[in-house]
């Protein structure tokens, strides 16, 4: 049943994912013909360059051979089609991962295909936030449960306050802030970057170069992210603390300890799991400026590189892999969820 | 709309009275609200969010100088920006022209000399003029130039750009050959020579401040009838200034943190109002009607839901390049997805109430039902979910200004931000002008947090304790 739940929702997200795709592709069509007809006419530049190099081929000549070249480019990116045709083919090539040459932007390697610029920031990009979302589920969990024991306390309305205040902070100024106290007036932590120059040969020096690296902008993440879970986990746990079987459990003179974790958080913990993950992925993609403020060279500071030299194929195969990897994270979520939530594994209705 | 349809938000405001946090929200609100009524009397620019970017508006400002209140925290003292004008300007003949006097004195009593001190002259056709720079001691230093031209125009001597050599050779009678030789006239800082004892090490700025009051005496000699010298005023650029002090452009901070206090009200409410009225109404359509409607309505919710908001936002910016309204119509494009689930499940229990029944029994079309005994049920929900969505409007429109694609001809918080992350404001350790921005930012959004988090207590009474 389970296994019947898990095929839909994938399937599902797949449409959606064309679906979207296919409206990116119309959204964006002029300004990514536009690219497409500049990059034609530098090669057409070098082209008539050549020929015009070659004496053996007359005036008439060279114009005929450039324009049956231009007819042949305009063919092969199907500039001479319909609209329709021609965003349903950039539809099905951003599906397939096929986003074409950057404008500028150019891989680690040197080369200019979006992808292969694209899947090199991915795994960096998951790193940083993979490790904050950790931690930072950790400590949220783990304080909301406190909150939730001691609702009404002092303890309790003040970290609500503490909730408050970071509710509406930019995580990227948070990040120049650490910059400025943790690089510039204290300097105990690097600035930018994933690696020190050069990086460290041995191993274990590199690895721990990394955690060096990263443990700023990691820290920024969790300081602002867990105030946020503890007050969702405490209010997922106080309603259920107020059902009725937390009542009975009390009547037959369980310890609260018990009652805490063997029978409310069991319950609590489908809705505390897809909350926390839906506001962590939600600050993922929210945060994507933050790797921007420590030139964390992942996604985000994708964005800050494409829009700054005006890429647009880089910007618009970094939109639909982002869109993608968020899609991936609803999926993820739903099927955590159905896994934990004994009702949708067996009826296989989400 | 007849009276009892507020009978519910009566209620919650007297709830609402009592959470301290929900008021407290509420009265910086208000603050924020009077700081917009009142921002033409509170900022020494006013002109600050029209001519944010025109440098001849900011030019008698210093570069970089710090908050005034910095005086109060350290030891050695900065002067602060100052004005003097000259009260009056005694005018004599002079062969067939007229010969103008003006004194300017400037009284200095701090540790560190200001960035620049500059005299502007307002003049009228070909005029000869002289400034003399007279120190307390006594001793003094003269700058000379002759200045042709038609038309009334605006003259400066400015120390830090045309006194150097003055004050150079000035400070060289005092100092040792080598001295002289390892230096010249335009690697020393004329301001700390000027302001400093006459004595040696004033070169290398080694010597004790001088105070006491300077005077500039000013002598405009007026070649014809028609020339004149209709103004004289010293502008000292201090070490410090204003209530913010100043970044890179000799921008006054304070005055542009508070043009952008409009914008940020203007943003936050308008993008959460417009989203949360269109997400309330298209959550409580979809629960209402149900079936196929209810199904399409919630693809097409899970379509726009499922997007990444920022990754969105910064390509449309990048490609189309918003203005600010356009930027406020993007993102309450993306933002009405918000409450919609919510109202959705309100509305199902909504609609089986038995009023709800009796409505369609008396013959209610379904828009009545609608806008008559649904929506006014869903209002508190409504405000809760403005108030909490205000700060999220906020940062992103600082965020897409933050990239550097946001509306370049207003001053927001993100605009001013953005300017100072891409100058290295951060790692030059210039704070004055990173911290208020996002203190400004985060003290809305808390203001916002706080009244909306105190209607959620009040909308579900059961999370306030055990």
């Amino acid at each position: 049943m389970y296994a019947k739940y898990v095929g839909k929702r994938i399937l599902y997200a797949v449409i959606m994912y064309a679906v979207i795709i296919f409206i990116f592709s119309a959204l964006f069509n002029t300004v990514a013909e536009t690219v497409m007809r500049t990059q034609i006419q530098e090669t057409m530049r070098a082209y008539r360059q050549g020929l015009s190099a070659d004496r053996r081929l007359s005036g008439e000549q060279v114009s005929a051979m450039a324009a049956a070249r231009q007819e042949e480019l305009y063919d092969q990116y199907r500039l001479n089609e319909p609209v329709v045709t021609r965003i349903l083919s950039r539809t099905f090539d951003t599906l397939f991962f096929r986003f074409g040459d950057s404008t500028i932007v150019r891989s680690s390697a040197g080369e200019s295909d979006v992808w292969t610029i694209i899947s090199e920031a991915i795994p960096r990009t998951l790193l940083i936030f993979l490790t904050a979302i950790a931690i930072d589920i950790v400590l949220g969990v783990a304080l909301g449960l406190y909150k939730a024991r001691k609702a009404g306390s002092v303890m309790d309305r003040a970290t609500d306050i503490g909730t408050m205040v970071v509710f509406g902070l930019p995580a990227w100024w948070v990040g120049m802030m650490a910059i400025m106290v943790f690089a510039f007036i204290w300097p105990v932590f690097p600035s930018s970057g994933m690696h020190s120059a050069p990086p460290p040969t041995s191993s274990l020096g590199y690895f721990l170069d990394l955690l060096w690296h990263l443990t700023l902008p990691v820290l920024t993440l969790v300081v602002l992210g867990f105030w946020g879970r503890a007050y969702l986990t405490r209010n997922v746990v106080l309603t259920t603390l107020q059902e009725d079987f937390i009542m009975s459990a009390r009547a037959r003179g369980l310890t609260e300890r018990k009652i805490l974790f063997g029978h409310t958080l069991r319950s609590a913990a489908p809705p505390i799991v897809t909350m926390t993950l839906l506001a962590l992925l939600g600050s993922v993609a929210g945060s994507i400026l933050f790797e921007g403020i420590f030139s964390w060279p992942g996604m985000g500071n994708l964005y800050w590189v494409a829009v700054g030299l005006n890429d647009i194929p880089v910007l618009m195969g970094n939109l639909a892999v982002t869109t993608m990897l968020y899609m991936a994270g609803l999926v993820i979520l739903d099927l955590i969820y159905g896994f934990l939530d004994p009702r949708i594994k067996v009826s296989g209705k989400a | 709309m007849k009276k009892r349809d507020f009978s519910q938000l009566r209620s919650m405001w007297s709830e609402f009275r009592r959470i301290k946090f929900g008021m407290v929200g509420l009265a910086l609100l208000g603050m924020f609200v009077v700081v917009v009524l009142i921002e033409p009397l509170i900022v020494p620019f006013p002109d600050a969010a029209t001519r944010w970017r025109d440098m001849t508006y900011w030019v008698d400002n210093p570069r970089n100088a710090k908050p005034a209140w910095v005086n109060w925290f350290t030891s050695k003292d900065y002067a602060p920006s100052a004005r003097i004008q000259s009260d009056n300007i005694v005018s004599g003949e002079f062969g067939a022209g007229k010969l103008y006097q003006a004194e300017l004195p400037y009284k200095y009593s701090w540790d560190k000399a200001p960035s620049d001190v500059t005299l502007r002259m307002n003049v009228t056709g070909n005029a000869r003029y002289e400034a003399e720079f007279i120190r307390p001691d006594g001793l003094s230093v003269t700058y000379q130039k002759t200045s042709q031209g038609a038309g009334t125009r605006d003259l400066r001597i400015s120390v830090a750009q045309n006194l150097q050599p003055q004050l150079y050779q000035f400070a060289g009678k005092y100092e040792d050959p080598r001295v002289m030789q390892s230096t010249s006239a335009s690697t020393i800082n004329p301001l700390a020579v000027l302001f400093s004892q006459a004595e040696k090490g004033a070169l290398l700025s080694g010597s004790k401040p001088l105070d006491g009051t300077y005077t500039v005496r000013v002598k405009v000699v007026a070649a014809d009838a028609t020339s004149s010298l209709n103004e004289a005023e010293l502008i000292v650029a201090g070490g410090v200034q204003g209530v913010l002090g100043t970044d890179n452009m000799k921008r006054d901070l304070w005055s542009g943190l508070i043009a952008g206090t409009k914008w940020a009200l203007i943003i936050g409410l308008l993008t959460s109002f417009i989203a949360v009225v269109v997400g309330v109404i298209y959550g409580v359509t979809s629960g209402y009607y149900g079936g196929f409607v209810d199904s399409l309505m919630n693809r097409i919710y899970e379509i726009f839901s499922s997007v990444p908001l920022l990754p969105i936002l910064i390509v449309m910016s990048a490609v189309f390049k918003p203005s600010i309204w356009i930027m406020i119509a993007m993102m309450c494009i993306f933002f009405w997805v918000g409450p919609v689930r919510t109202v959705r499940s309100i509305a199902l229990q909504i609609k089986e109430a038995s009023y709800i029944e009796a409505a369609r029994g008396l013959g209610a079309s379904n828009r009545r039902i609608l806008m008559r005994h649904m929506i006014p049920q869903l209002v508190p929900y409504a405000f809760a979910s403005m108030a909490l969505s205000v700060p999220g409007a906020i940062v992103y429109e600082a965020s897409i200004s933050l990239i550097g694609l946001g509306d370049a001809t207003r001053v927001t918080w993100g605009q001013i931000l953005q300017a100072a992350f891409s100058s290295g404001a951060v790692l030059q350790g210039i704070w004055w002008w990173v911290v208020p921005p996002g203190v400004a930012i985060a003290l809305m959004g808390m203001t916002f947090a706080f009244i909306g988090f105190a209607m959620d207590t009040i909308l579900n009474p059961k999370l306030k304790t055990r």
